[in-house]
């Protein structure tokens, strides 16, 4: 899957059209030439967003593309999905319980302990 | 957005970009940062800058950090950003300032830009006629195991077969070494395609690769680079980008062209 754009010729560089967000700001925020301006915008802080807000928006981008919203079923993220994969998990021993559970019953000779 | 009671608004000159001549129809028509304005150019002696005048109020310190930690405010800025820069572009090589670079007025901006000219200019020479294109490649998820998925003989459907738990173990050790062997041989490929696209670059550089998602079933990215591209050596580039995919069976993506942002401060 790529980006590409080759819409050259004499306009030299228009930037590609569609560009993922997280390839944006991975560029845009610390990034250029550093000059001093007049209002004193923290970068420091710029930076350290820009970590986690790239990591969440290229989640969300590729996520929205894929269209899953994997954020309400990551356990990490979200307490009600780990409470459905603790369940889930639950559910399948149950099951995984029960046959083992029906095959012993079949086989008689041997006592469970 | 926000309406202050505050007299006369107040008004900032915002910078998107620096270049060396620019048809101001080019860029007129863009939003950029703030409704109301238009953006405009702003002669420079021998540059000119690309710039929009913005409420001062709404482009503090204070309103900046509210703006960047909100996704869609940022996601605005950014895109807005990166328009009025990549239409800046449309007349020769640009210099993109960083996000958020604001003067008090027009003439406060045009003189902290041109006591910097030699610098533009040095750094417009270098970037002439170039392009940067960006490259990421993902490791290839881990292959399931062949065969191996169900080698426990079970002699009774109830009880596991003598060893089935030795081999349960074994199983485990050696999905965790294919998983090794997988990104271990991700890695080798991203070198391979950064040593090769690099001879073609005029410059490269790395960029942090994005952690993984949690969803992400397609691998982590091993390689996020960047390259400088002389624009006759595109085609070149991405064909090269084609083969390797071919050669290498990685997902690689292609992104660009991009105004050279990241390599723009190495002077």
């Amino acid at each position: 899957m790529s980006n590409v754009d080759f819409r050259t010729g004499s306009a030299p560089v228009p930037g590609p059209p569609n560009a993922n967000l997280a390839d944006i700001l991975e560029r845009v925020l610390d990034k250029g030439i550093v000059i001093a301006g007049d209002i004193k915008i923290d970068l420091l802080d710029i930076e350290l967003l820009t970590i986690r807000l790239r990591l969440f928006v290229a989640s969300v981008d590729t996520a929205k593309k894929a269209g899953i919203d994997w954020w309400e079923t990551d356990p990490a993220l979200s307490s009600r999905a780990a409470r459905s994969a603790l369940q889930d998990e639950n559910r399948e021993l149950r099951d995984r319980l029960a046959s083992l559970e029906e095959g012993t019953e079949q086989s008689k000779e041997t006592p469970r302990t | 957005m926000t309406q202050r009671a505050s007299g006369p608004a107040a008004g900032a000159t915002y910078v998107f970009a620096v270049t060396r001549t620019l048809d101001p129809a080019v860029v007129a028509d863009l939003g950029g940062m703030s409704a109301g304005e238009p953006v405009r150019t702003l002669p420079l002696g021998s540059l000119v800058g690309v710039v929009q005048s913005v409420p001062a109020h709404d482009f503090t310190d204070e309103a900046w950090q509210q703006r960047l930690s909100d996704p869609h405010d940022l996601e605005r800025c950014a895109r807005a950003h990166n328009e009025v820069v990549s239409a800046s572009a449309a007349y020769g090589p640009v210099i993109p300032l960083p996000l958020a670079t604001l003067y008090l007025s027009d003439t406060r901006a045009r003189q902290a830009l041109e006591s910097e000219a030699d610098r533009f200019h040095a750094v417009l020479r270098r970037i002439a006629h170039h392009a940067e294109w960006g490259v990421k490649v993902y490791s290839s998820p881990a292959p399931p195991p062949a065969g191996a998925d169900r080698p426990v003989p079970s002699a009774d459907r109830g009880r596991p077969a003598p060893g089935a738990g030795l081999a349960y173990l074994e199983r485990k050790r050696g999905l965790q070494q294919r998983r090794e062997q997988c990104l271990e041989q991700s890695l080798r490929i991203a070198e391979e395609v950064d040593a090769e696209l690099g001879k073609l670059a005029t410059a490269a550089r790395r960029l942090r690769t994005h952690g993984r998602r949690p969803s992400d079933a397609q691998g982590s990215q091993v390689l996020n680079a960047t390259y400088l591209v002389a624009e006759q050596r595109a085609q070149e580039f991405a064909e090269l980008t084609r083969a390797l995919r071919g050669r290498t069976e990685a997902r690689i993506e292609l992104s660009g062209p991009w105004v050279p942002y990241s390599f723009i401060s190495e002077v």
